[in-house]
């Protein structure tokens, strides 16, 4: 690095460098934006509070369903509401712009913004799994924690490469708040009420197979390991599938620009 | 292709038939410029003439459709970030991260440069720019003329060969329109070559070594302010538009037309 008041150098900046400083930027963000962190792990909180009771606990398919379906609900809300926002006001103001004129690339930008966002969507699970498990007096083993993070990770991901997807396909912070609300709110019913087959069996397969529903059995498979079968498996490899096509989405029609 | 620097070590910027479109319409149709060290050279154009997207082209925020940007002997194709680190930016609408501070902002894009920068060295720059006690505030929470001084300081923070400013001045007051013009000098005297697009020719003449008048995507004249008075000052539409002697606005008019451009 040079120091103030040199001339320019005559190589490239280190880039480590450059990325620590984007992503202590971002952290600093994250905090800046706490109030929406923690909103983000009210939902999953009144769910896991509004269903200790033991009739819930059935209809609902389990304790540990319920716990993976309050991690969910935390996660699409600041990923798919949270990030995909964030992202478009950003892009609006012109803040991504200002950030691309330095020797900073764009993958780095952007992969300093996605890591502060999976760390956001780590707090919120060990805080409902922390929670969700106390709640429901479950004792959970250091190896079912792990596993419950590492699904959350990848259920992070899928509603991650989601808001990606729409802050791709849409300019307007307005619109892309619009459009958020509306997927959460769709997945959301797909997860609660799609499940538990009182909209007939067409829509409990569809609620099956969407994000909420692949994420929902790989929870219960994790939690549950010996009784693991082909229909977890084919869960993880949707849950890749969707990852790959959303953000595939999210980057290919991606602009930097507000116009 | 990279140029070797000794055949170009008296220029710091060359412009090489730049074309830039938007879909069907030509927004700049093969441009050429070059701007030597030291020198400090405007851009002149009604809206929608071209600067804002030629200078996009040199900061490399747009992918010209033919041409070539050559910064200190580097093709901007060859080595992004190489010449992004020899130039500075003041974008003519600048925005930060809003939850980051005003020191916190310096931090990130002094590292951004690969510059290292003590509190105490963060805080001496604030003063510089009557900012010291504005430390903690957000940027959004600065006046106009606040928010362009930093905006200026954050564009040199790492001392940069060329400085590309889009119409610095715009929605300035004249007290800290003339402090700019203090700090734009002070640069070029340290060695920098700046770059500005500006609406105001009072700006042009009394800040720019030379300048170029664009339209419709393409180069008119380029001169010093004083050359293209004198070359102009006969035309029959300048001398229509003139009031009185022959200024810059009168020649820039003549050029360009007198309609309004949206």
């Amino acid at each position: 690095m040079t120091s103030t008041g040199e001339s320019l150098v005559e190589r490239n900046p280190n880039s480590r460098v450059m990325f620590r400083s984007l992503f202590e930027a971002d952290l600093i963000a994250l905090k800046g934006n706490r109030r929406s962190l923690i909103l983000s792990i009210v939902l999953p909180l009144i769910i896991l509070l509004t269903t200790s009771t033991h009739k819930a606990q059935q209809s609902l398919g389990g304790t540990l369903l319920i716990i993976g379906l309050a991690i969910i609900y935390g996660l699409m809300s600041t990923s798919m509401l949270g990030y995909a926002l964030n992202v478009a006001r950003d892009r609006d103001k012109g803040v991504f712009q200002r950030l691309r004129v330095t020797p900073a690339p764009t993958w780095m930008i952007m992969t300093s913004r996605l890591g502060v966002q999976v760390i956001a969507n780590l707090i919120i699970s060990l805080v409902v799994v922390i929670i969700g498990a106390s709640i429901h007096h479950l004792t959970l083993t250091p190896g079912q924690y792990a596993l419950v993070i590492a699904i959350s990770i990848i259920g992070g991901a899928v509603f991650l490469s989601i808001g990606q997807a729409l802050v791709g396909l849409l300019r307007s912070p307005d619109t892309v708040n619009a459009a958020g609300r509306v997927v959460f709110i769709s997945l959301a019913l797909l997860g609660i009420v799609g499940l538990n087959g009182a909209l007939g069996s067409a829509v409990e397969t569809a609620s099956r197979w969407s994000p909420t529903g692949t994420i929902m059995t790989l929870f219960s498979g994790v939690l549950n390991l010996a009784r693991w079968s082909s229909t977890d498996s084919l869960s993880l490899l949707a849950c890749m599938i969707y990852i790959l096509v959303f953000a595939g989405i999210g980057i290919r029609w991606f602009s930097w620009a507000a116009e | 292709m990279t140029q070797p620097r000794e055949q170009n070590s008296l220029q710091i910027l060359e412009i090489k038939d730049i074309s830039v479109a938007y879909g069907t319409k030509t927004a700049v149709d093969g441009v050429s410029l070059q701007i030597l060290r030291g020198e400090i050279f405007g851009l002149l154009g009604p809206n929608g003439a071209g600067k804002t997207s030629l200078l996009s082209t040199v900061e490399g925020l747009v992918k010209p459709i033919a041409g070539k940007v050559i910064v200190d002997g580097t093709d901007i194709r060859d080595n992004p970030a190489l010449v992004k680190s020899k130039m500075g930016v003041q974008l003519q609408a600048t925005s930060f991260h809003s939850q980051l501070s005003i020191k916190q902002l310096i931090k990130l894009y002094a590292g951004l440069y690969g510059v290292r920068m003590a509190p105490s060295e963060i805080t001496a720059k604030l003063d510089e720019i009557g900012l010291v006690d504005a430390v903690s505030k957000p940027f959004k929470e600065l006046s106009g003329g606040q928010q362009q001084r930093l905006s200026l300081l954050i564009a040199t923070i790492h001392n940069p060969n060329l400085l590309l400013l889009d119409e610095p001045t715009t929605g300035l007051d004249p007290q800290s329109r003339r402090q700019l013009w203090g700090r734009i000098e002070r640069i070029r005297k340290a060695g920098g070559s700046i770059l500005l697009t500006t609406h105001s020719m009072e700006e042009a003449q009394t800040v720019c070594d030379r300048v170029a008048i664009i339209d419709h995507g393409k180069i008119v004249s380029c001169e010093t302010p004083q050359n293209l008075i004198e070359k102009h000052k006969e035309d029959e539409k300048v001398k229509e538009v003139a009031r009185g002697a022959v200024t810059l606005e009168d020649v820039f008019i003549g050029l360009t037309g007198g309609e309004i451009r949206d």
